[in-house]
């Protein structure tokens, strides 16, 4: 084997994938879409308008105690977003501004003394300070009883503002005991009569009280009873053992970071693999075979598409590096500032490095193998359709890996050469023996060692004695 | 004359499939050598097989003195059948980077790139890309590519197919100036009359296995020669010349004249034939000896099944 022909492989691959228009777009646009995912369900779920309640209730008492509950749901949330827009923007201010909102008579109210408070003592951070929307508006009832009302609940009529109606709630007696429906054809969308059915419980318990001759506001002192819960770590070097959201920050830091790791593995991948068809198709392989052995060649393919990543990973990494370090300075003890602070650990990046290096080997080198036995596109994406699902099992157990990362399945899959890269950074968090990072690392090195010669005697059947998926059961061979 | 190339019982098998049987041949240094045959006779089997694309079952290669190896094979120019270029290169950057790959330091690769394009009238396409170039012009890039590393030995498969006849000419020329310029070249063809103007020596392939190596006048001379003949009028020549042991078929009817095909065996020649005529009182109005071709050799050596298709 000799370098020379690998790098100019290598050197080739990269021009001609960085000359490709292609990549500046993804090289420029991949940050703007990954914060438009995250950000984008924040904001359309402010955008939404308010969904619009009826209630229909056949004790009218019934009808106020759940339009209570909704009224309570409403100002809970505002409050709610209040504080994380504070926690994150100027967490000084959280307490005096929450208390201003407490205070308030309503919920209007509230808001405007949250931001008064604001604008008194930090009015930079008004900028962008939450104009919460309720989630729910209770209007009253264009007519009485379910049935008159279906047309306005299947889009036939509109209220008479003009607005849709999104639910209603029925709520009527069964010898004396309630009874919710409710009315929607959103059939997935079940919070509303969740709503109702906590307000009717209090309601009933209620009564029960009162039935036995006590007092009725009994029920709402013992439904207020909150213990406070305080979890603990037990591992040396945990600090006084308290677990905050600094010490949770980087589990959900490790499963942005293996969904990442996931999509980055398999685009480059894929990048491959039509490489190499591409390849196929131009029929140029014979002549680089005089040259270049196949095991060279896929080397040096791996090596030019690697440094295809490297390039867009400096640009993210130090894109990131920035943003990530400005917020976890600026935004200190705010639960986005501990969570910035978390995507920067040593343990968390050098695990991200080594799962993409062995990922991408691996990956990398299985895709080049199965390309060169696809004559087109089209055959690798039928024969990628099966892999794929393999390869979505990894995937499948990062979020049993975030609730429990010691969790038997997940130790046993995380030794599994194809799932460690993934399984490693979700388990990175929660400290794993070095005995094990080096098994593991071991198991992956020998894994991509194994792996790389048989995709090499796959991909030289392929290029070389022209073997195909369509011809795998009888070689053919050019005259 | 020391050999560039030698081939000892070469065999290639696909598991249960001979695609070459027990092969041998020699190619002088500085020879035009062909390999001719039918598709599917094994040529690009065999030529894959001295570039080292391919590893032989059986049997022994030696190039330029020497094994199938990384270094030896930098000295070999090779035009696969099944080629093409990366379509998103310029035409110097391709042939550039396959001589690189062969060893050329870079700067001298691009220089040869820009000389070879100027010298074959593709100067102004230099820096154009592959996709953009028409087809002819594309081959002919990748006729510079594989010689642009100034290989000792170059090997060209099926060189000519794809290409108008005035760049087969063309590429005849640059194939007759690497020769002239002390190189040795092996081509596969199934078009016998580029190897007729071109070779010194030609290997014809059948079924896998060599059915004739030597000179062209050596082919030639196994194949009978023939003569064309036209008679006025119903006289049959046929039955005229067949006591005097002349093999000959009717060929047609042309304007109330027939046509006669004479074959020349048995140690006849052309003059005797044309005695006989005389001595038969044939009214003959047409009389054209030709020469034999290496088509009609082959057909001699292999029979009719094994035979190219039509000329290109």
């Amino acid at each position: 084997m000799s370098l020379s022909p690998i790098l100019l492989v290598a050197r080739r691959d990269y021009f001609a994938y960085v000359g490709a228009w292609g990549f500046w777009l993804s090289l420029l646009t991949a940050p703007v879409i990954l914060a438009v995912l995250i950000f984008a369900p924040v904001m359309l779920a402010r955008a939404e308008p308010p969904r619009v309640l009826t209630i229909v209730a056949e004790r009218a008492e019934d009808g106020a105690q759940v339009a209570a509950a909704f009224d309570d749901l409403s100002l809970r949330s505002a409050r709610a977003e209040i504080f994380a827009y504070l926690a994150a923007t100027a967490p000084a201010l959280t307490e005096p501004a929450l208390a201003a909102f407490d205070a308030a008579p309503d919920r209007t109210a509230g808001i405007a003394a949250a931001r008064s408070v604001v604008a008194e003592r930090a009015p930079r951070a008004l900028a962008a300070f939450p104009q919460p929307s309720p989630r729910y508006v209770i209007a009253p009832a264009p007519a009485q009883g379910i049935d008159v009302l279906r047309p306005y609940l299947d889009g036939t009529r509109t209220l008479p503002d003009g607005r849709q109606l999104f639910g209603a709630l029925n709520i009527r007696r069964e010898a004396g005991a309630p009874v919710i429906e409710y009315w929607s054809v959103n059939l997935s969308h079940e919070e509303p009569s969740n709503i109702a059915h906590r307000a009717m419980r209090l309601a009933m318990q209620r009564e029960a009280l009162a039935g036995q001759g006590l007092d009725p506001g009994e029920a709402d002192r013992l439904n207020g009873f909150d213990p406070r819960i305080v979890q603990f770590d037990p591992r040396p070097g945990a600090g006084d053992g308290e677990v905050t959201a600094r010490q949770r920050a980087p589990a959900f830091a490790a499963l942005a970071l293996a969904f990442i790791l996931w999509s980055v593995v398999f685009s480059v991948a894929n990048m491959l693999l039509s490489g190499v068809i591409e390849e196929k198709s131009n029929k140029i392989l014979d002549t680089i075979l005089t040259s270049v052995t196949p095991l060279e060649m896929l080397i040096g393919k791996l090596l030019g598409v690697a440094a295809v990543s490297a390039t867009l990973f400096l640009f993210w990494g130090a894109l990131g590096g920035v943003l990530l370090s400005t917020a976890a300075t600026q935004l200190g003890d705010s639960i986005f500032g501990q969570v910035a602070a978390a995507f920067l650990e040593p343990r968390l990046l050098a695990a991200f490095a080594v799962g993409f290096i062995a990922g991408y080997l691996m990956y990398g080198a299985i895709f080049l193998a199965l390309g060169s036995l696809c004559e087109s596109i089209q055959e690798a994406q039928t024969l990628l359709g099966p892999v794929a699902l393999v390869l979505a099992i990894p995937m499948m157990l990062v979020m049993p890996a975030l609730d429990n990362p010691n969790a038997p399945i997940i130790q046993a899959a995380s030794w599994f050469p194809l799932f460690t890269p993934f399984l490693l950074l979700m388990r990175a968090p929660a400290g794993l023996a070095w005995i094990e990072i080096a098994g593991m690392g071991a198991v992956m090195l020998v894994s991509v060692i194994v792996i790389l010669m048989l995709a090499a005697r796959v991909f030289k059947a392929g290029v070389v004695d022209q073997v195909s998926m369509s011809s795998w059961f009888g070689r053919k061979a050019k005259g | 004359m020391n050999a560039a190339l030698e081939a000892e019982g070469l065999v290639k098998r696909y598991g249960a499939r001979t695609a070459v049987r027990d092969l041998s041949f020699s190619v002088p240094q500085g020879a035009i050598y062909g390999v001719l045959g039918p598709n599917g006779a094994g040529k690009s089997t065999t030529l894959r097989m001295l570039v080292g694309v391919l590893r032989p079952t059986e049997g022994r290669i030696c190039v330029l003195g020497g094994p199938v190896t990384r270094d030896a094979l930098k000295r070999v120019g090779y035009l696969p059948e099944e080629r093409g270029l990366y379509r998103s290169m310029s035409a110097r950057a391709a042939i550039a980077y396959l001589a690189r790959l062969k060893g050329t330091p870079a700067g001298k690769a691009f220089k040869r790139a820009d000389q070879l394009l100027a010298d074959h009238g593709l100067d102004k396409v230099r820096r154009k890309k592959i996709k953009t170039l028409s087809k002819g012009m594309a081959q002919k890039v990748q006729v510079l590519a594989a010689i642009a590393h100034e290989p000792d030995l170059i090997i060209f498969d099926e060189p000519f197919s794809g290409l108008d006849p005035v760049n087969q000419r063309v590429l005849e020329d640059t194939i007759r100036a690497q020769a002239a310029a002390g190189r040795t070249i092996l081509f596969s063809t199934h078009v016998m009359e580029h190897a007729e103007r071109l070779c010194d020596r030609i290997l014809l392939i059948a079924h896998g296995s060599a059915a004739f190596e030597g000179t062209v006048p050596q082919a030639l001379a196994l194949a009978p020669s023939v003569a064309m003949l036209e008679t006025d009028g119903a006289f049959d020549l046929a039955a005229a010349l067949a006591p005097r042991g002349f093999n000959i078929s009717f060929d047609g009817e042309e304007h109330g004249n027939k046509r006669w095909r004479a074959k020349l065996e048995n140690g006849h020649d052309s003059r005797q034939l044309l005695q006989a005529c005389v001595e038969a009182g044939a009214p003959l109005s047409l009389f054209e000896p030709a020469r034999a071709s290496l088509h009609e050799a082959f057909v001699a050596l292999v029979g009719d099944k094994a035979m190219p298709g039509p000329v290109e």
